[in-house]
This record gives structure tokens, sequence and C-alpha cells, in this order.
């Protein structure tokens, strides 16, 4: 027996003074955390209509899941929130990519166009959003005016009053804010691709083509999937931009699942549906989550 | 233990509102004002007659030399309001320091679009504050869900007839009152005589119907290529039901029964023949004639002020700040801009809402100071400084003076006063919104108002002007959200 494994008790016991370093942080997560989640979940079994008080909420069991699961809304938010991730996603990798290449070149006044690149990344996304609002602004934008001055359109392009184009102009100003960040991640994973693998591909008659497609993306493979993940768990959170400029309008072409909870719970007064809202997103999340701590220990040694 | 009495007042404070009411109802009651009466006439010529020492009235519901604390919660002036507002509040601010040295108030404001929802979150967590003043439309849910402390003008000091019928029923809970009115408004229609002139029509003469308004839009439009009348659709933009409600109840729809003459709130009127026949005309504006602006959908009143002020916008529903706002605007302009502004100021008319098949109507707006409970406000709460505060905010004095660009006093006692005189001879069309106050609606007074206004109507107008739905479909949609929210089958 004198290579069992201790218990658990005395596992705690022997390294106290660890879990007595970490305890005041478990602490706060667990306030800060565990308590709205436990909350949340507790919450999404009640109806709370807006004429009671939240003390004398009604428990409907697992009445409010069917009832989302039954609203013509909450399937058209998710479609608009697939469309809105997995563009948005894409986009903003794709160009953060390209970027991250073309950076990783030596080149006159690189650290500049760096710098500039990263703006729309450290600016808020309030006053982003703002300023997109008026560019776009369907009456007196300057966009719509640009392109009525050069003979592109007849009239300012209807860019967040058409039920058909405001989803896309959101994804280009979501795309505009958030590429920078898979810019700095592939930026990152292209130096540690090994100088020596390029060259001797080179030696041995690679093209650029060949020694990208079969040296840098082999090596950029776990950074990929970690900055794509990020990327999908933002976007799918991402509350900020849509809500400020369209409020998930015009007749709701642009509600995503987050503003639609932030509707229900604080327009509707529906925090008991809210609530099993956030629990169906939560879930959805957990499961990106588990992606990527899997993806982030891909490798490690027991 | 605190020594609260059934309203949550201290004895004291109650003795002292009994004596106030020994005192001053007489007097105040034989100052009110005779709703039957009620004309621009009638206004002038009442203003002026009394003298209010505001001081006095305050002492007698709460001694001068109280100590304590508030915490309030407003609407204060923004960047989209006149100078004037911005001095005014600051003027109010060192008003009271000055009747009461003792009362600290700490003081926020909040946009307007914000402010409900950040009262709803932390009444919830029990950190709301002692006094807010809110908007009419949502006093019926705090109060419902148990957030609000009951608040008569009696226990402020003032005989609860000095304040419009429609005010008070907007605090009004299960029988129980929540609040004292604090101002109360009716827009009126603006528009500019300039672009009448340019669209051939009279300069002086607005339209008389909301069918004749859709002609003069669509007319503005193809004359002079600018936008005809300022729409607004913007869902959770309390603008939004203030402009369309008027015009749903012109032609005899409404969200439930509230238009009529005793409103029960158990009809919902929002898929009848007259909602329908109001979004049709908003759709033949903005779709048909397209001479609204396209940015109606995600456009407030703000939006409309700088193309009404550039000449690019003939009409729009606004209060009589509008004026105000457009003045300041003038000012700040330069070069051709200035010209073009100051003819805009020089050409700018009010006048009476249009009118439809069934009625002439506005939407009776205003404010309400209300008191919070104990129980949901963060820290000690001191109910007699909370009483000055709403007394001294509520008096004929400051309920005329806070209300000076845009509104006018809750307190009915205002209009008798020196500061309403000097407001009629300074604010330019005053009298015409003035003069509807008597035909205002309110909007219905149940908890779920809010979400039917700022929600249901917003989603009704968008559903129809985008093509998503047709008039009649997104009408009826509209009629079954609020059946399905309120029970009625």
């Amino acid at each position: 027996m004198a290579n069992a494994r201790p218990g658990l008790l005395r596992r705690i016991v022997r390294h106290r003074a660890d879990y007595l370093y970490v305890a005041p942080a478990l602490l706060v997560m667990l306030l800060v955390i565990a308590y709205p989640i436990y909350d949340t979940i507790y919450l999404s079994f009640f109806n709370t209509p807006p004429n009671l008080a939240l003390e004398d909420k009604i428990f409907i069991g697992l009445g409010n899941y069917q009832r989302i699961l039954g609203m013509d809304s909450f399937h058209e938010a998710t479609w608009n929130t697939f469309v809105w991730t997995v563009f948005s996603t894409l986009f903003a990798f794709v160009l953060g990519f390209g970027a991250a290449l073309a950076l990783n070149r030596e080149f006159v006044g690189r650290g500049l166009m760096r710098g500039i690149l990263l703006i729309p990344y450290v600016i808020s996304a309030v006053a982003a959003s703002y300023i997109w609002r008026w560019l776009y602004h369907s009456d007196f934008g300057v966009i719509g005016a640009i392109s009525v001055a050069i003979g592109l359109t007849e009239n300012p392009i209807n860019f967040l009053d058409s039920t058909d184009f405001v989803m896309a102009s959101l994804i280009v100003v979501n795309v505009w804010k958030e590429f920078p960040f898979a810019m700095i991640m592939m930026l990152a994973g292209l130096q540690t691709v090994p100088d020596q693998l390029l060259r001797a591909a080179q030696v041995d008659g690679a093209g650029p083509w060949h020694r990208f497609w079969h040296i840098t993306v082999p090596h950029l493979k776990g950074v990929t999937l970690v900055t794509v993940l990020l990327l999908l768990v933002a976007n799918l959170n991402s509350f900020t931009i849509p809500w400020i400029m369209t409020g998930g309008g015009p007749a709701g072409a642009s509600e995503i699942w987050i503003t639609h909870i932030y509707q229900l719970a604080f327009g509707r007064i529906r925090f008991g549906l809210a609530s099993a809202y956030s629990v169906i997103l939560f879930i959805v999340m957990m499961g990106m989550g588990y992606f990527y701590v899997r993806a982030l220990t891909k490798g490690d040694a027991k | 233990m605190n020594n609260l009495g059934p309203n949550g007042f201290s004895r004291r404070g109650l003795l002292a509102a009994g004596a106030g009411l020994l005192v001053g109802p007489g007097a105040a009651r034989s100052a009110g004002v005779d709703a039957a009466a009620w004309s621009p006439d009638y206004v002038r010529k009442i203003a002026g007659t009394l003298d209010v020492d505001t001081a006095a009235e305050c002492a007698k519901i709460v001694p001068l030399n109280h100590t304590g604390k508030v915490t309030y919660w407003y609407v204060g002036p923004n960047q989209a309001s006149p100078q004037i507002d911005h001095d005014i509040d600051a003027q109010f601010w060192a008003a009271f320091a000055k009747t009461y040295p003792n009362i600290t108030i700490e003081k926020q404001s909040f946009d307007y679009n914000n402010v409900l929802d950040k009262i709803r979150t932390a009444a919830l967590g029990k950190s709301a504050p002692m006094v807010a003043r809110l908007t009419l439309l949502w006093a019926p849910e705090l109060a419902a869900k148990g957030f609000l402390q009951e608040l008569r003008p009696e226990d402020v000091g003032y005989p609860t007839d000095e304040f419009w019928p429609g005010a008070m029923k907007s605090v009004t809970w299960k029988g129980k009152t929540y609040g004292v009115p604090t101002n109360n408004e009716t827009m009126a229609l603006i528009w500019n005589g300039q672009l009448f002139e340019q669209a051939g029509l009279d300069p002086a003469v607005p339209p008389a119907t909301w069918d004749e308004l859709v002609v003069f839009s669509r007319k503005i439009k193809e004359k002079t290529g600018k936008f005809g009348y300022g729409m607004v659709a913007r869902r959770n933009a309390g603008n939004t039901p203030y402009r369309f409600m008027p015009q749903c109840w012109a032609y005899g729809g409404g969200a439930l029964d509230e238009a009529e003459t005793r409103p029960g709130y158990g009809q919902v009127y929002l898929g009848n023949a007259g909602t329908k026949a109001a979004l049709q005309a908003s759709y033949d504006m903005y779709v048909r004639d397209k001479s609204v602006p396209v940015s109606a959908l995600t456009n407030t009143q703000t939006e409309n002020q700088d193309p009404f002020i550039a000449g690019n916008l003939g009409m729009m529903i606004s209060h009589p700040s509008e004026y105000a706002v457009m003045v300041d605007r003038a000012g700040k302009a330069s070069g051709e801009d200035k010209k073009q502004a100051d003819a805009v100021v020089a050409n700018m008319r009010y006048g009476l809402i249009p009118t439809g098949p069934s009625r002439r109507a506005v939407v009776f707006g205003g404010w309400n100071a209300h008191i919070f409970k104990p129980s949901v406000v963060a820290g000690k709460h001191d109910m007699d400084a909370a009483r000055a505060f709403v007394a001294f905010m509520t008096g004929p004095e400051w309920s005329t003076k806070l209300a000076w660009s845009g509104s006018n006093p809750g307190n009915t006692r205002g209009f008798r006063t020196s500061w309403m005189k000097q407001r009629i001879e300074q604010i330019k069309f005053l009298d015409v919104t003035t003069s509807m106050l008597t035909a205002g609606i309110p909007f219905p007074v149940i908890p779920e108002s809010a979400e039917i206004m700022n929600i249901v109507v917003p989603d009704m107008l968008q559903n129809a002007l985008t093509g998503r739905m047709s008039v009649t479909a997104a009408a009826d949609n509209a009629a079954k959200q609020v059946k399905d929210l309120l029970n009625l089958g």
C-alpha cells in the first residue's frame, strides 16, 4: 500500500498552503461566476411577469425552455447569430491572417503599419459603433454621400434601415474591429515558424506557395485553432456593435442571441425567459470552451 | 427601528404635512386652475397672479435645518438640450442648497433611453436611489413590483387636486398613489414655413388632418427634394410612441382603449381599423412616397434636429423646447450654414397636432417624482430628506422653472406664478402646446405599458415599413402580442 495514492482530504491537508494561496481567487470566482450561473439556472424555471415582484415569481419547470424553442423570434435570432458569428469569424481571421503575413515580411514602415492596423482594436467599441452609425447613416452618411458623388448609386445606400443589408453592414464593422486581434495572434504564430526549415525547403526547390502550404500552415495549426475559437466565442457574445448601431432592428433583422436576451430581460422584463435563453447560450459556450481547452492542452504531458 | 408611519414617513413629518394641509390647501385649492376654461387666453390671463414662497411651503413639511442625504437619479439636460435647460438645472441645485443647506443631494443624470433599465436593475439589486424623477409611463410597473413607496401630493404639502387628473392617474396603482407629478406637457406640430412655400403650400397653414399631413409631406418631397415629415420609428425609444400614438388615436386606433372616455384597458385596439389606417398612412409616407427620412427606423427625435435646422426637413412633432434648441443651434452655426439656420428659425411655426376621423389627440406626457422603498435602497433611507427634496421640486416655483423650455408645471399653481408669465413672454409657441394639455391622452396605466409602447408598437411600425409584413399582418401581429401579454385571450 506504500504506493497507493493518498486520499483527497489528505492531499488537501498536505498542500494546504497552496490551497490557501488560491482560496481568495476561488472565493471571488465563486461569488462573481458560480453564484450568477446558479441564480440564472434557478431563475430559468420561473415565470417573472412585469406586474409581479421578483420574489413572487411563479415556478413553471421547463416552461421557459419550451416557450423559447417555440418562438419564431428565437429561430430568426438563431439564424442571425449563425450568420453573424460564422462570417465575422471567417472574414476577421482571413483578413487578420493576410495582414499578419504582410507584416511578417521586412519592409520600410512596417512598425508604423502595424500600429495603424491595430487602431480599430484599441478604439472603444461604443465609440466605434456611433462613428460607424453616422458613416452608414441612410440619409446623411458619408459613405452614402460618396457613393452618390462618384455616381456609384443614385441615392445614398440604405445600410442600417434595410432588412437585406443591415446584417452585412454590421459584420463589416465587426470584422474591422476585430481583425487586428487575429493579426496579432497569427503574427505571433508566424514568428515561431523555424527559418531553417523554410530555407532548407527553398534549397530543395520548393516555391513560395509550397513553403507556405507545407511548412508555415502546419506550424500555425495550433494558433489558428485557438484564434478561431476565441473569435467564435467573442462573436457569439458580441453585444456592443449590434445593440448600439441597430438595437436588433429593423424588424429584428439584426437581432442575435445576446441582444435578444437583453431585450427579453430589460426591454420586456422577462427575467425568467431571458435566464432560460442565457442557459442555452451558456451550454453552447461551454461546448466551445471544451474545444478551446482541448486545443490549448493538446500534447500536454500528464 | 425607525419611526416610520403608514407611508414610511416619520410621525413628525406627517404632523407637519397635516399642518400644511390646514394652512395651505384652502388657499392652494382656490389658487389652482380651471380646466373647463382652459385656453391660451386663460393661461395668459392667470399667469403672474400668484406669489409663492417655496422655502416657507417646504418648511411646513420638513424643517429647513434638517440634516440628511438624498440619492437622486434623473434625466438631466444633455447636449441636445438648449442652454437655458442647463442654466436652470444649475440654478435649481443652488436654490435647493440654499433652502436646505444641511441636506446633501448625491445626483446622477442618465440618458432617457437607459434610465429605466438602470432603475429596474438597481432596484432588483437593492441599490436604487432614494428619489427618482421618471416619465409617467414607468410608474405602474415599478409600483406593481413593489419598488415604490406610497407617496401622495399631500405627503409633501400639496393637495392632489392641484395636479392634472391624468398625471395623478399615472402615479396610481391599485388605488394607491406612488408619486407626485413634476411636469406635464403635450407636443405640437412644428413646420418650416419656407419649405412649405417652396412646395407651393401656404406657409401659415399646417395640415389640419393626418391625411393632409401625408399629402403635405409628399408635396414637399416632390417639389423640393427635402424630407416632408420627421417620422420616428426606432425601437426602445420613447420618441416613437409619442409620435405614432397621436396619429393612431386620431384614426380611432390605440394600443388598448386608452383614448376612450373611460378606459378599462381590457380591449386591444392595435388590430382595429383605426390602427391599421394610421399604420397605412405611415407606410404611404415611408414606402410609397418616400417623403420621410429612410433613417426613420433608427432615428430618435434628436436625429431630426440637424436636418430641420439645415432646412432639409419640413415637419416634425416635438416639444416647445425645440424652438430654443433651434435658436441655440443657429447661434453656433457660421457662414452659409448660419444664414440657412437663421432662415429656418425665422420660418419655424408651431401648430396643433393634426386631427383624424375620430379625434384630435396628443400624448399627455410628463414626469413624476418617486420615493423608493427603504428595502430597495442602498444604505440608510432618510425619508424626511427625500420628502423635503420632492416638496421643493414639485412646488409651484420649481415645477414651473424646471419645465421652462419644454414642458409645463405639474403643480398647476405654477401656471399662476410670475415665472409662468415670463415663460409665456419668452418662449415662442408655448401657448400652442399648453393649450392642448386638456386634450392629452395618457398611455395605459398598466405595468406592461413600457413594453407595449417601446417595443410592440415600434416593432409593428418596423414590420410594416420594411415590408417584412403587410400593414394588416403587422397590426394583427402586434395585437396578438398584446393579448398574449395581458392574457386577454
